[in-house]
């Protein structure tokens, strides 16, 4: 015998009663994800909206991994066998819109972006660069270009999601120093990397390094004497870590843009 | 109280036998220590020939994806599969009735049963756990010997260069960080919540349902939903112009019965390597915890109700 056979009274009971604890638990479940809501969006885990055009990219079984929340499986699933297939025949717009829905999914996976702008700016421009099938240079040049600026407009967009990871804004001074050659916005990307935990130290001299390649002596001189003064005594005596390079390069400047004495760290 | 509990404590292990026994959970549970365990070469098909040092960074995190991955996987199988059987074997083999004409509350039998899947679930997630950090264990000790190689290749007499010996034990600390990243234990407490709310879920639907499938498939719809529950609950809040009032009332509907199982998501984000505090951790599974417990509470009264 079944519940539906239950006299009415047993079931309007039944009834009132799961209705009663439900009322009873529902505002505070809705305040209280709004809660946990407020403070992820606080933390900067957006995760993903899932839309109609996410939806049609992905496709039936994917977009079910993502309502299942394996959303990671399935970014890293693309990025394995999509992506390197796409980089393997050089199919680069493929690649590109490939790298986007990896990101889309994870916008906090530092990786996706920091491989995703290195493919773009050095593979797919320089496959550009030496795309036979193109007589023109330049319109080879220009297609390179295009990989250069696609790809740091991933790492543009992957330092808005993730400011605390160094390897972007490092790679991102990289592209701009051995890609585009603008040696001044390298040595910010440098200066801002150096001061993110994990950093390696030796980007701190990187800054100080660019100006000079930028040829602005005065901005070179001035980022190697705040490096100087931010160094702890020990480090100062650390030769081939910190005195050799930052010294020497104080001293030659201070010989080439004619310091007066007392403004010296190296009167001598 | 306390006789109740051992009664509890009594069919909870009963239930955990049983479903030890059972093959399809042993092969599930066998299958997802296997696709745990091979994630590491799950990684390496993921990017060929890119296992250099800036690359590793992929590879971890295909492994901490892939290994969670299937714990969330096999672990939702075997909750669903374990917990929709539940009552109907009962009632279909009788036994049940020879249970309840003990001095056994029928909410005993049903919390009894609850915590025999709670059990066989903790032991699945141990189980896989611990494949998942012999996993990384071994994916660390390659990108040790990795680093340790390039340096020996590439930079002879490096240990002279107190600048290369720093770099080398940055990366090495890096490494390190990557693969003994205590925030995984918050990871795998998450994932086992939503397990365990998922067979809440399960247990629930059970109460009132005639057949196992039902219980298989209505669940697997709240679990999906329940990942668009945040959705839900937006328009509902929102209740916009172009939000007709039957779209607002299934919005709120969703939003009051199902659980927010999206913000369990946030393991993706430990899984990337971002840092998630302690603070939110617990209180996620506080909410799981109160939801778990209201869940009971209406399966309780509909068990209770229910004429067998």
């Amino acid at each position: 015998m079944m519940s539906s056979t239950l006299p009415l009274s047993r079931r309007l009971r039944r009834a009132a009663l799961v209705a009663l604890l439900l009322g009873l638990w529902a505002p505070g479940k809705i305040l209280w994800e709004q809660k946990i809501a407020h403070e992820q969006d606080f933390l900067r885990y957006h995760g993903v909206t899932m839309s109609r055009e996410l939806r049609d990219q992905l496709g039936q079984g994917l977009t079910i991994g993502v309502l299942s929340g394996m959303r990671s499986v399935v970014a890293d699933f693309i990025w394995a066998v999509n992506v390197t297939l796409a980089w393997e025949d050089e199919q680069w717009f493929r690649m590109s819109g490939l790298i986007n829905l990896c990101t889309t999914l994870q916008p906090r996976a530092a990786t996706f972006w920091d491989i995703g702008g290195w493919q773009l700016s050095w593979n797919a421009s320089v496959a550009a660069a030496e795309d036979l099938k193109q007589p023109n240079a330049l319109r080879r040049l220009r297609a390179s270009r295009f990989w250069i600026e696609k790809g740091l407009e991933i790492y543009k967009r992957g330092i808005e999601n993730n400011p605390q990871s160094w390897t972007l804004w490092a790679h991102t001074g990289l592209l701009y120093q051995q890609r585009l050659k603008d040696y001044r916005n390298a040595a910010y990307y440098y200066q801002k990397t150096s001061e993110l935990p994990g950093a390696p130290v030796f980007y701190e001299r990187f800054p100080a390094l660019m100006y000079g390649l930028a040829g602005d002596d005065q901005a070179a001189y001035a980022a190697w004497k705040s490096l100087w003064e931010r160094l702890t005594p020990e480090q100062r005596e650390e030769k081939e870590h910190w005195k050799e390079k930052v010294e020497s390069n104080i001293h030659r400047l201070e010989q080439k843009l004619s310091v007066p004495t007392e403004k010296r760290i190296f009167p001598k | 109280m306390i006789p109740s509990f051992f009664r509890i404590l009594v069919i909870g292990r009963n239930t955990l036998v049983e479903a030890v026994r059972q093959k399809v959970l042993s092969v599930l549970l066998i299958f997802g220590l296997v696709l745990v365990g091979s994630s590491v070469y799950v990684s390496t098909i993921a990017t060929p020939g890119l296992d250099a040092a800036g690359l590793f960074d992929e590879q971890i995190k295909f492994v901490k994806d892939f290994g969670c991955g299937a714990i969330g996987l096999f672990g939702f199988a075997i909750a669903l599969l374990s917990t929709a059987q539940l009552i109907p074997q009962e009632l279909q083999s009788r036994t049940v009735y020879t249970i309840l004409a003990k001095p056994v509350r029928r909410a005993e039998f049903l919390l009894g049963k609850f915590l025999g899947v709670v059990l066989l679930l903790a032991l699945a997630v141990t189980l896989m756990s611990l494949a998942f950090a012999a996993s990384l264990y071994w994916q660390e000790t390659v990108g040790l010997k990795y680093a340790q190689d390039v340096y020996d290749q590439h930079m002879p007499n490096w240990q002279n260069s107190p600048q290369l010996v720093s770099q080398y034990n940055h990366d090495i600390q890096d490494i390190v960080s990557k693969v003994q990243d205590p925030q995984l234990v918050e990871a795998i407490l998450l994932l086992f919540a939503k397990l365990v709310m998922t067979a809440g879920i399960a247990l629930l639907i059970s109460t009132f349902a005639t057949s196992s499938i039902f219980t298989i498939i209505t669940t697997f719809m709240v679990y999906l939903i329940g990942h668009l529950e945040g959705v839900a609950r937006d328009v509902w809040l929102a209740r916009g112009a172009e939000t007709s009032l039957w779209q607002s009332g299934l919005a709120g509907l969703i939003s009051l019965l199902v659980p927010d199982l999206n913000s369990f998501t946030i393991v993706d984000e430990i899984l990337a390597g971002n840092h998630v505090p302690w603070v939110h951790t617990l209180n996620l599974l506080g909410y799981a915890e109160v939801y778990l417990v209201v869940l009971l509470a209406v399966s309780i009264i509909i068990f209770d109700f229910r004429e067998i």
